[in-house]
Formats: C-alpha cells, sequence, structure tokens
C-alpha cells in the first residue's frame, strides 16, 4: 500500500502546463503583435535571451544544488570592463589586439574560476552560506567595475569583436548559437553525467550524498565556477555588442535569472529542477518583453508581467505538488 | 475529569485504488493504554491521520463520550480532544521548555495587552509539568534536554490542552532504556486521570509493563484487541503477521581464518578510546552498548565519516591512518547509516538513483552515466532484496522503512564491499523487514564477506552474531564468544559495565 502512496507517472499533460501556455502566448502573439511570426524576429529573441539565459543555465545547477548566486550582474560587468582594461593596457603595449582579447579573456576566466571556487569552498570547509559570499562578490565585482574604468566606459576593441555580439553564423544570430550550445551542453550534464547526478544528491541531501563517497566539496567548486564562467561568457556578449567595457551593465541580473530558473520550476529547496525548465523559463520572459515592445506597451510593464509569470509558474508548481500527494 | 471513551465506528479511508484502513470498528476506554501493532503498511499511520485530523475519512464516525466529532484539521481535532504526539518532534529548540509548552496562548496582563507576563507563563507550564510529575526546569532551554526529555516535553505540551484521547506514535524510537521508563511513568499518571491513551509501537517487549490491550491492525483492517495477559509474543505475532517463522542464524556460517578487518588503538576524543579488534572473512561482529556508548561513532570513524585522533585501520591487509569514504569504500568498506532519513537516501531521488548513490563510478563511463549499466543494478537489488517497489522510477520517500533500509543496503551492496557495517538497520521498522536484513546478513557471510553490526535491541545481536562486542562509554569492555548460550539479562548487565569482562 505505502509504496503506491505517490506515483510518479510517466508522461501527464499536467507536467506541461507553462509549456502549453507558453504556446497558447506565442500563437496569440502571432496573431495580434505585428511583426511577431517571423524568422527574423524569433532570432532576435534568441539573440537577446542569450545574455541572461547561458547564466541562467548554471544558475540552475547552484539552485538544485541547494545554493544561490547573487554575483552574477555584477560579475557581467566587472568581466566586461577586466577584459577592456587588458585589451587597451596591453594594445597599449605594442601587442595585436587579438592576442590582448585573448589574454584577457584568459585573464577573466581565471578569475571567474578562483572567484567561484573560493565561495564553493568556504560553504564546504566553515559553510559560510553562498548567500552571503556570492552578496560580497556582488559589491566587490560591481565597485572593482568602477575602479578598474574609473567610472567611464573603456572602448578598445577592433571592429571584429563586434561579431560575438552581433554577428551571424549561417543566418544565425552567433548570441543564439551560444545560447543553445550552452543549453545542450547544460542540459546533457544534468541528465546523463556523473556530475549532474551529484549536483541532486547534494542538494537533495548532502550529509547522504557525502556518506556515499561523493566529493561534495568538489561539486560545490565546480558548480559555483562554472556560473562565474558563464558569466564571463556573457560578459564578452555584452562588450561587444556596446564595444565597451562598461561599469554600469548587468544592474539586477541576477534577479532575472533567477526568475528564469523559478519559472521554469526549479526548487528553491535545492534537489530539483531541469534545465529544460530554465530554458522554457528564460524564453517565456524573453517572449513577453518582445511581444510587449512590438505591442507597443509601455516596457515598465514587464515589471508587471514577470510578477505574474513567477507567482502564476510557483502557483503552477504548487497545485501540482499538491494533487500529486494528495491525489 | 471522569474517564473518557473513544468509539470509533466503520472508519474507512479510501485513496485511489488503495483502502489505506478498512471498516475499523473499535471502543477505547478511559484509563486504560492500548497498544497499536501492527507491521508497516497495516493501516496504523492513516489510523493516526484520521484521528489528528490531517485526513477526512471517507467513511465511518468518531466518537468521545458519546458524541459524534468531524473536523477538517487538526486544530478541530485538538479542540475535540484528540491529542497526537508524532515521531518526528516540533519543539523549537531555542526556545524554552515553558516557552514550548505555552506557545500560542503565553499569558499576559489581560486582554489588549500585548507584553508577555513571563512569570506568569513560567507558573503555568511549571504547573502542567507538575501534574505530570515532570521533573525539568521549566525555564531550561529544550536544546540543552535530551531526547528523552524532550519526548516527555512534547507529551506534556500535547496534555496541557486537556485532551480526552492522546495518540503516541511510536514514542520511544528514539529514546535510551532509563528514559523510556520515565516516559512510562507519565503515561501512567495519565492513565490515572482517565485518559485513553493508545500507544504505537514496535516493540513488542516494551508494551508489557504498560499497556491494559494490545490492539492489532493488519492489511488496513482491525484484527482485534486482546487483554495484555493473554497477549503472549506468539499471540501477537501471529495477529500481525498471520503465520510467520521466526529463524535464528543458520548452522552452515563459516568464520575464516583471514582477518579483513583490523582495527588497532582507534581513538578520537571524547567519543572513542584506544579500541582494538579483529574480524575475519565470514564472521558477524555485533557490537552492544548503551546510547551513546560511542558504537555508531566508531563505526563512523573507521568508516570515514569522522575524522580520528589516533590508531589505524587495516583493511584487506592495507593500513589506513586517516580514512576517508572514498578510500575505504576503494578497498571494500561498506556502511548503511543509522538514520536512514537523514544520511541514507536523498528522499526527493529515485529508487533506482538511491541504489546506484555510492557506484555512480560503476554505472558510468568517463562520467557519462550508463542507463544500460543503471537499469540492472535497480533491478538486480530491488529483487534480490524483495524491495517492494513496482516502479524503480518511484521516489524512495514513497517507501516503508523497511523497504527504505533496504535500498539502503543495496546503494551500498552495489559497492561490491568485503566488509559491510550496519549501524541500528532495524530501527523502526516491522518484524518480517527485520528477518530480510537479518537473512541479507547471512548471505553475506555465507559468500565470505565480514559484517559488523550495531544495534540498541539486545535480542537481535544474540539472534544474529558470531560474536558481540561490548562498549562502554567509548570504550570495548567486554566481549560475548557465544551468543546462543547467553541469556539477554546477561548481555544487558554487561552493557550497563555490571557483567564480567568475558562470559564463555
Amino acid at each position: 500500500m505505502s509504496t503506491l502512496a505517490t506515483r510518479r507517472s510517466n508522461i501527464r499533460v499536467s507536467d506541461f502546463v507553462l509549456e502549453l501556455i507558453l504556446l497558447v502566448i506565442v500563437v496569440l502573439l502571432g496573431f495580434s503583435a505585428p511583426g511577431f511570426a517571423s524568422w527574423d524576429n524569433f532570432m532576435n529573441i534568441l539573440r537577446s535571451a542569450a545574455t541572461t539565459g547561458v547564466i541562467a543555465f548554471g544558475m540552475t545547477f547552484v539552485i538544485i544544488l541547494g545554493e544561490i548566486d547573487l554575483s552574477v550582474g555584477s560579475g557581467v560587468a566587472f568581466f566586461g570592463c577586466l577584459l577592456a582594461l587588458i585589451t587597451e593596457t596591453l594594445g597599449d603595449a605594442g601587442y595585436s589586439l587579438e592576442m590582448a582579447i585573448a589574454l584577457g579573456t584568459v585573464a577573466c576566466l581565471v578569475v571567474a574560476i578562483c572567484a567561484g571556487m573560493f565561495t564553493g569552498w568556504i560553504r564546504h570547509r566553515l559553510a559560510v552560506p553562498t548567500f552571503i559570499t556570492t552578496l560580497a562578490w556582488m559589491a566587490a565585482f560591481r565597485g572593482g567595475a568602477y575602479l578598474l574604468t574609473g567610472s567611464f566606459p573603456i572602448t578598445p576593441y577592433p571592429d571584429w569583436f563586434f561579431f560575438f555580439g552581433a554577428g551571424f553564423i549561417g543566418g544565425i544570430p552567433f548570441q543564439a548559437v551560444v545560447f543553445l550550445i550552452v543549453f545542450a551542453l547544460t542540459w546533457f550534464i544534468s541528465k546523463y553525467t556523473v556530475f549532474g547526478k551529484s549536483v541532486y544528491a547534494i542538494g537533495g541531501n548532502a550529509e547522504a550524498a557525502r556518506l556515499s563517497g561523493i566529493n561534495v566539496a568538489k561539486v560545490r567548486m565546480a558548480v559555483m565556477a562554472m556560473t562565474s564562467v558563464l558569466a564571463v561568457i556573457a560578459g564578452i556578449m555584452v562588450s561587444s555588442q556596446i564595444q565597451a567595457g562598461n561599469p554600469t551593465v548587468g544592474v539586477s541580473w541576477e534577479f532575472t535569472v533567477i526568475s528564469a530558473c523559478v519559472i521554469g520550476g526549479v526548487s528553491l529547496m535545492g534537489g530539483k529542477g531541469r534545465i529544460w525548465g530554465t530554458f522554457v523559463g528564460v524564453l517565456f520572459l524573453e517572449i513577453i518583453l518582445n511581444g510587449m515592445t512590438l505591442l507597443n506597451i509601455d516596457e515598465y510593464w514587464q515589471y508587471v508581467a514577470r510578477a505574474l509569470l513567477i507567482l502564476g509558474a510557483v502557483l503552477i508548481y504548487q497545485l501540482q505538488a499538491v494533487s500529486r500527494i494528495t491525489r | 475529569m471522569g474517564s473518557a471513551k473513544l468509539e470509533i465506528r466503520n472508519l474507512t479511508k479510501a485513496y485511489p485504488g488503495v483502502v489505506a484502513l478498512d471498516d475499523f470498528s473499535a471502543s477505547f476506554e478511559g484509563g486504560k493504554v492500548y497498544a497499536l501493532l501492527g507491521k508497516n503498511g497495516s493501516g496504523k499511520s492513516t489510523f493516526v491521520k484520521c484521528l489528528s485530523g490531517a485526513v477526512t475519512p471517507t467513511s465511518g464516525e468518531i466518537l468521545i463520550d458519546g458524541q459524534t466529532i468531524t473536523f477538517d484539521g487538526p486544530a478541530d481535532a485538538n479542540a475535540a480532544g484528540i491529542a497526537v504526539v508524532y515521531q518526528e518532534l516540533s519543539l523549537i529548540l531555542d526556545f524554552t521548555v515553558a516557552e514550548n509548552i505555552m506557545l500560542g496562548r503565553f499569558a499576559t496582563g489581560g486582554p489588549g495587552n500585548i507584553k508577555i507576563d513571563w512569570k506568569e507563563t513560567n507558573t503555568a507550564a511549571a504547573k502542567i509539568l507538575k501534574e505530570l510529575r515532570i521533573d525539568i526546569p521549566v525555564t531550561r532551554k529544550v536544546s540543552d534536554l535530551s531526547v528523552g526529555q524532550r519526548q516527555v516535553i512534547e507529551i506534556a505540551k500535547a496534555m496541557s490542552l486537556n485532551p480526552r484521547v492522546l495518540l503516541l506514535d511510536e514514542p520511544t524510537s528514539a529514546l535510551a532504556r532509563h528514559e523510556i521508563n520515565s516516559l512510562m511513568e507519565v503515561v501512567r499518571t495519565l492513565k490515572a486521570q482517565g485518559v485513553v491513551v493508545i500507544f504505537i509501537t514496535h516493540k513488542l517487549n516494551e508494551i508489557r509493563g504498560i499497556a491494559d490491550y494490545v490492539t492489532v491492525l493488519r492489511d488496513s483492517r482491525h484484527v482485534g484487541s486482546v487483554p495484555i495477559d493473554v497477549a503472549t509474543p506468539k499471540v501477537i505475532v501471529d495477529m500481525m503477521f498471520g503465520e510467520t517463522v521466526l529463524q535464528s542464524r543458520p548452522d552452515d556460517l563459516k568464520v575464516g581464518d583471514k582477518v579483513s578487518l583490523k582495527v588497532s588503538g582507534l581513538t578520537r576524543r571524547d567519543k572513542f578510546e584506544d579500541i582494538s579488534f579483529d574480524v575475519r572473512a565470514g564472521e558477524i561482529v555485533g557490537i552492544a552498548g548503551m546510547l551513546g556508548a560511542g558504537r555508531s561513532e566508531l563505526l563512523r570513524g573507521i568508516f570515514g565519516a569522522d575524522r580520528i585522533d589516533g590508531g589505524s585501520v587495516t583493511i584487506n591487509g592495507t593500513e589506513v591512518r586517516k580514512p576517508t569514504i572514498p578510500l575505504m569504500k576503494k578497498l571494500g568498506l561498506a556502511m548503511t547509516m543509522e538514520n536512514r532519513k537523514e544520511e541514507g537516501l536523498v528522499q526527493i531521488m529515485s529508487v533506482e538513483d538511491n541504489l546506484s548513490l555510492a557506484s555512480l563510478k560503476e554505472i558510468s563511463h568517463r562520467g557519462l552515466i550508463s542507463h544500460f549499466l543503471q537499469a540492472p543494478v535497480a533491478e538486480k537489488w530491488v529483487k534480490q532484496l524483495h524491495i517492494k517497489v513496482s516502479d524503480p522510477s518511484y521516489e524512495v520517500q514513497s517507501l516503508s522503512g523497511g523497504n527504505q533500509q533496504k535500498v539502503v543496503v543495496g546503494n551500498w551492496l552495489n559497492t561490491d564491499p568485503k566488509v559491510v557495517f550496519f549501524d541500528e538497520p532495524t530501527r523502526g521498522i516491522d518484524i518480517v523487514a527485520k528477518q530480510q536484513i537479518f537473512q541479507i546478513m547471512w548471505d553475506l557471510s555465507r559468500k565470505g564477506l565480514s559484517v559488523v553490526f550495531v544495534s540498541s535491541e539486545l535480542e537481535e545481536l544474540l539472534e544474529v552474531c558470531h560474536r558481540i562486542l561490548i562498549m562502554e562509554a567509548g570504550r570495548l569492555i567486554g566481549e560475548v564468544t557465544s551468543p546462543e548460550t547467553t541469556g539477554i539479562e546477561d548481555l544487558y548487565a554487561m552493557c550497563m559495565g555490571e557483567g564480567a569482562r568475558q562470559l564463555a
């Protein structure tokens, strides 16, 4: 009897409520919003989803792990500024710009990985909540971005650098390609790797995972580092769009990113969530914004829409959970 | 307050596809203690939930003192005079005893006064404790109390609502023997006050001194109630299980010559000191001792779950001075943890995933998990260990305690161990599941594996082991080399530190 108490069913329509709602909205917008249903517009949506989107896939792992990362928005600004400064400095010192950008990118990645690993490490060794550590990083990155640039944008980039923000590969925006590749990679990692399974296990019960011989410290450090690396990638894309390192970008992106995860059904309690859900969450936010722009609705309404979306999605998930328990 | 009377008429709770409680009728008299027994999944919890207002019965009636009562939630049940004390405590650890008991109805100067009158609150709480003859200062923080004392406070809190019916859901499962005694004192006091006490338990021996009647549920049905003096163990077990055969250790288990685990001078400050013993291939060694003797801590130290301060562990010839879990796992050591919920399982993961938690490397290639490797593993252990689940993709939290325990065991057997530690594997599981766990240990022994078995149930150790080590206050103080001929009283005395050093 008790073995039948909760049933994880195979496939049910009610598990795809959010996808269905999104589909209905897409269809409605297709009929009502001029220019919505076009290839160019869809590519546009994917392109603008990319910057916060790639970070959201990393954040999904962080949240499944039972942690949070508030530093990603400031990180985008900081890494953008660091890259610009290094490029400018090395360029002035006689290096080719290609070389300068490459070295700058490596430097950003090293800083990002160290910062993420540090967050994961003191979470593990000293049980400092990642909320606190990344709150500190958030301030440090933002301050660092201003200090590096003297609060003015740095513009050292050659024309080809524009490719990372606005280029196309076979008719598809480069950013959209990055977004889809990161989606595919993280989806695969979460579903098919020992690392992915370990993330779920630690988020579900860290002590049981540790006692099963899973290296909890390593996984925590890797996940936090991965998210920082994705912030670097987003930072490069943003820098390319604006052709500068600007300390004011990425403000409150951490909340956009966390919103996308929550809308996608990733549980802030840890242990539960899917990359696919985050993908849908990211697209949902972007499509609403895109549709509202095309319908000439005041852009500030997007915040209201986002609020309703978050509450609505969580409501749906709670109802699903309750119906699963009580049936 | 006169004697209460609780009547249940045709109580039924049906879930789609499953009848969890089937046409239950019984009446319970005040001033009597009823031991409610039944194996896991027999409908006990559903019965408790119906009475506590946590679920609404499909049909049937509940009457207190002749009045039919209905309720929409636990608050209504409390108002109607039913209080339930659950296994998991609901106390706020950072609050004092008085704050916990009086929570939600602190004394203030009067209506409209928002300032808490602490003197009055503490006095009221102290009065409740005094009535129950509980001797714990009300200003003590609950976090400073022992588990047993907390359980007693939990009951006091429930009793402060003056219920007519008190349900205790396995109140003793985490308690040491002397703590159980003080809990029983409280139950006796309640009995004298005319309260109906329904006591749910898995431990047959502990109902002896306290219960007046034994009420048994089997397969969602009320089998019957018998007075305690006619309820011999055989009668009870027959009522609970129909017909079962209780097995004891088979004769064909051979202890080999090869020492597979050698522990030398192992020490962890304040936990255990200078522990040395050997376990040979095929041998099942029990460790007995009172709560807090350091048994679990010792196993955890050997396994690498906690740091150690000195000594060494030699496993299959490899000496280790600083055990870590990955290392010990590689050397062939496995351990099922004491608290399966907190330490053994990831509750929200599937049975399949939980069965391969400790062997992710074995089911993967270069970091990629292969479903073709994982699925047969799950299937194999579900079958071999008789795990009752119709689909291994179900979440492990939907399984009964006994089946969850088997998942924990399967998870570790999957690492292909040479030595297996079982820390309290039988806690909170029914007799049939216990027998299956014992059978697993005997099968391991037959295959030449070594087993170390820690249990608070001394009968189990005598029944299962080749040899029993006795721990007291962090030291090995004795050994029983022939469990077959040793009485439980002797073993108990030894654990208390009273017996001879060695019992042949």
